[in-house]
């Protein structure tokens, strides 16, 4: 994500190297907490929509947000996991990303 | 009792009706309260962190999408205040209202009711207790915006039913 450097030379840019091979390679993990306001339903539908799990799968993972307070939804690539934090909050869900420990 | 409804009125649009007429004004209300949604609690909410901790992801994200988000609420909330013009009386139902709107504006209504319920969540500090309240007191400007929470969250919940009958297992 870090933008391009202007030189001032023309034609001429730096592109910063920010991410390393390890970062990279390691999954982010894309996690919902809990809120007091979003509805229980509202949040089944939104996982359905977002990630495409069935009904079962959504309801469980809406119940572990609603139960335990947060609950990790999805797990992989840093661009595939910024894409879903962005959707979750165009949905107004708590949503977070973080790299995976393992 | 409340006969509140959404279904679809034909192949292109939907209608909300049994509208009580205390959940008519909070729709009309709609509009100021999604106003506040640049307010710094409700900004908080509307446009948190991706991360929890890197500053620099953070900085870079609200950049990025915080324009793009923040025209999609606009959007919603302009979608609604539009139809809710057309809200008129239920003559089926004595002292209600309908509303009849655009199949394609179900997102923005879902959008802007959410919207609307969380602005009110952060304008008056309701946490988890208050929400599970059964008894408001109607002097207090708390409780009056928890009721208002649930009453739209009814509503909502409606349109999250409409959604789940277009699921594959539902279709006949």
């Amino acid at each position: 994500m870090a933008p391009p450097i202007e030189t001032g030379q023309p034609g001429v840019i730096i592109i910063g190297e920010t991410e390393t091979k390890d970062e990279l390679s390691s999954p982010w993990n894309v996690i919902v907490h809990n809120d007091p306001i979003n509805l229980m339903s509202y949040v089944t539908m939104v996982f359905m929509r977002v990630f495409g799990y069935p009904r079962t799968r959504a309801e469980t993972l809406m119940l572990e947000v609603h139960n335990k307070g947060r609950s990790l939804v999805w797990s992989g690539g840093r661009e595939r996991a910024e894409h879903y934090v962005h959707q979750l909050h165009s949905y107004q869900l708590l949503a977070t990303m973080e790299k995976s420990a393992a | 009792m409340i006969d509140l409804n959404v279904q679809p009125l034909d192949e292109k649009r939907i209608l909300i009706s049994g509208i009580p007429s205390v959940l008519a004004a909070m729709l009309r209300e709609l509009p100021e309260i999604l106003e506040l949604r640049d307010s710094p609690d409700a900004r908080a909410r509307l446009y948190p962190n991706p991360t929890t901790g890197n500053d620099k992801i953070n900085r870079e994200w609200h950049q990025m999408a915080g324009p793009e988000l923040r025209h999609l609420f606009v959007s919603a909330g302009e979608t609604v205040t539009r139809d809710l013009t057309a809200l008129t009386a239920d003559k089926k139902i004595g002292d209600a209202w309908q509303v009849a709107f655009p199949i394609e504006h179900v997102s923005a209504w879902m959008n802007a009711l959410n919207q609307a319920r969380l602005i009110l969540g952060e304008v008056h500090k309701i946490d988890e207790a208050e929400m599970n309240r059964t008894d408001f007191d109607p002097q207090s400007p708390k409780d009056m915006a928890a009721l208002r929470i649930h009453l739209l969250g009814y509503l909502l919940h409606l349109f999250v039913e409409l959604d789940s009958a277009h699921e594959p297992e539902n279709r006949l």
